[in-house]
């Protein structure tokens, strides 16, 4: 009887070491976490769920591709919907469930606020589409950005302007009151009269629907070209009244989480895309190079929930990102030494923009390259009009 | 010209709207604060239905108008016939509370999408005067016409809507003479969504359908109050007043205080006038 006790608590120590052991490649099968933080729900989620959907299918081939350094990367998403306040608590959250680095954000109002907070915490954060100053040089602790930072796509704004009239003539930007399209409209000028162009603007309340009678007081202002700095949702509404009350020049959309199926809504109720033009960080999904076409046949192995455009190019980028970041930190990986090798960052976006992301020790966001586009009613689509234009430093610079 | 033809259009959604508000508070003293969530939800059904009837617009819109039908009845039903009795203010805040509802089903059920609604083309119509107005501008102001001119004939000449007055000066003396109190009450709150509905079909068709576009619903209360909460001739002229206040200041003042002028109008109408311009003063009063 005594033996056959031993051998039972013989059997329950074997079983228990084994339960409780690590067993070899434990480790090696660890997932690499990161944060993503954008706003699924809310105000803008039109304009950033395609940026998280992008990043998402650049993660997942990447697993099935076996991950980074032999481990997978997990993607902890959180929805901000748009709330400083919630953005803030959720990356508290994901840097307590592990996170080494949060990518994403939504509008500009969360991010100052995420990168103080991060900065405590030695986790670096990456922002996507939209960015905010801090951003640029001199480089901040941890805030690094691959977006569009509005004082640097309001000066491009003005900068294309002699591609499109001649000079002297009048341009009026229009955008919607807030910090951020202040500042827009504020660099836009100041490099359009630089130019020697004549400048004016109209700024609508933010909760603007029925852009008509904006319209009206916009083309009472005897633009020859109109450029707008707004998201997705407004260039729906304000194409068409521009339209609709007579103004037919050009139009300049800048693209701040608008996707191409937008445009292509605003034409179709606008009856005409002619005159319409765009100008973006990230490639146009119309065109036809090999990066776009595997952005497109990832997301038809994995599906999307909207439509394929420029922004999911904007989150796919991001993960490129998040890829070579996680690869030269190796495996362990901690937010310090993220943060020491994102700040030496170079990546080869194969032509989803103008040119290489590059931060370096000094500058958080690097040179960025702008592309314009007109719509070209024949083909349906976005055609690009002249070459990338380099952008690497402010005409005037953020006091 | 081209002015007229703006605020025309501005002040028939609004009319739309301000109608639905002042059959509510004739029929049972209530200020409804969710017409104007009510109205994009029409908007969001509208398009949905789109999807379920194969692309038929005349199909969606029966389908849009039976839902919103449905939609009012239930809310008395289930919500304000359960208030009866109860002070004036506590139907108002179920209201609010009603509207708070609604924005949170737009989010759950269509993802706070903005979008415009596919109906009517991009063609312009463009009369001798030179006002250019598009197809879904023009059916927006015949259809406010239209609501307006049935509104009329129905409680001017059936006999529901005989009653419903009667329900709407003296609702226990109506009860007694055999009026289906609850019945009319009803009705009333389904006449007040289909307009709210339809206004949301037209203003995100050739607006922009999102959920911002909910503070429309504050410029119909305005355009209620203004004209007087119990008269819809009021309902008409404050929209008018509203449309032109807010075309004006965006024109001439600022674009950006475009937003505030219905706030503004609203304080001093209570301040100068509180029972409105056709309104009567007691019952206003009593608010």
């Amino acid at each position: 009887m005594r033996g056959l006790r031993t051998w039972i608590g013989l059997g329950f120590a074997v079983v228990l070491a084994t339960a409780f052991s690590v067993p070899p490649g434990v480790e090696a099968s660890a997932p690499y976490k990161i944060g993503f933080i954008t706003d699924l729900s809310g105000p803008f989620a039109e304009s950033f769920t395609p940026t998280w959907e992008g990043f998402e299918l650049y993660i997942k081939a990447l697993n099935d591709r076996g991950g980074v350094n032999g481990h997978q990367v997990q993607v902890m998403i959180e929805d901000d919907r748009t709330s400083a306040v919630r953005t803030v608590a959720l990356a508290k959250k994901l840097v307590e469930g592990g996170a080494i680095a949060i990518f994403g954000l939504s509008s500009s109002s969360t991010h100052r606020p995420t990168y103080e907070e991060m900065e405590k915490v030695s986790v670096p954060v990456v922002t996507g589409f939209s960015g905010v100053q801090e951003a640029l040089p001199p480089a901040k602790p941890y805030a690094y950005s691959a977006g569009t930072v509005f004082e640097i796509s309001g000066e491009v704004g003005g900068e294309i302007l002699p591609t499109l009239v001649p000079q002297g003539s009048k341009v009026v930007g229009i955008t919607v009151d807030t910090v951020g399209g202040r500042a827009l409209l504020k660099t836009n000028k100041a490099v359009a009269e630089k130019l020697g162009y004549k400048w004016d603007e109209v700024i609508v309340p933010v909760r603007t629907v029925d852009f008509t009678p904006y319209a009206r007081t916009l083309v009472a202002k005897s633009p020859d070209i109109v450029i707008g700095h707004y998201g997705a949702e407004q260039n729906i509404g304000v194409i068409p009244a521009l339209r609709k009350v007579g103004y037919t020049g050009p139009y300049v959309v800048a693209v701040y989480g608008v996707g191409e199926h937008a445009v292509r809504e605003a034409i179709q109720k606008a009856g005409s895309g002619k005159n319409l033009y765009t100008f973006s960080r990230y490639i146009s999904i119309f065109e036809d190079v090999p990066a776009v076409q595997q952005v497109k046949a990832t997301a038809k192995k994995y599906g999307t929930t909207k439509p394929v455009s420029t922004m999911h190019v904007n989150g796919w980028v991001m993960g490129k990102i998040a890829e070579a970041t996680l690869k030269q930190c190796g495996w362990p990986c901690t937010g310090e030494k993220l943060d020491k090798v994102l700040s030496g960052l170079e990546i080869d976006t194969e032509g989803l923009t103008g040119g290489p992301i590059r931060f370096t020790a000094t500058d958080h966001y690097g040179t960025s390259f702008w592309r314009l586009y007109r719509w070209d009613e024949a083909k349906d689509a976005l055609v690009p009009v002249g070459e990338w234009l380099k952008k690497d430093k402010l005409i005037f610079p953020v006091k | 010209m081209e002015f007229v033809a703006t605020f025309v259009v501005l002040a028939s959604t609004y009319a739309l709207l301000a109608a639905g508000i002042v059959i509510l508070y004739r029929a049972s003293r209530v200020l409804n604060f969710a017409h104007g969530e009510l109205a994009i939800i029409g908007g969001y059904v509208f398009l949905s239905m789109t999807g379920f009837a194969g692309g038929s617009l005349p199909l969606a819109f029966a389908g849009a108008l039976a839902v919103s039908l449905v939609t009012g009845i239930a809310i008395y039903v289930v919500v304000m016939k359960r208030l009866t009795g109860q002070p004036f203010y506590v139907a108002i805040l179920v209201t609010i509370g009603i509207g708070i509802l609604l924005k949170s089903l737009i989010i759950i059920v269509w993802r706070a999408r903005a979008t415009s609604i596919p109906i009517g083309s991009g063609t312009v119509l463009t009369f001798a005067s030179g006002a250019r107005m598009s197809q879904l501008d023009l059916a927006t102001v015949l259809v406010a016409i239209a609501f307006y001119f049935g509104l009329y004939l129905f409680y001017r000449f059936s006999r529901l809507g005989i009653q419903a007055r009667g329900t709407a000066e003296n609702p226990l003396l109506a009860s007694q003479r055999g009026v289906n109190v609850h019945f009319v009450l009803a009705l009333s709150w389904a006449i007040a969504v289909l307009g709210a509905s339809v206004a949301g079909i037209l203003y995100g068709g050739r607006a922009l359908l999102s959920p911002q576009g909910v503070v429309v619903g504050f410029s119909g209360l305005t355009a209620a109050l203004v004209g007087g909460l119990d008269s819809l001739l009021g309902a008409l002229l404050g929209s008018l007043i509203v449309a032109l206040a807010e075309y004006l200041t965006i024109q001439y003042l600022d674009p950006i205080l475009g937003e505030a002028v219905p706030f503004i109008i609203l304080l001093l109408a209570m301040l100068l006038r509180p029972w409105g311009l056709f309104g009567t003063r007691e019952e206003i009063e009593r608010v």
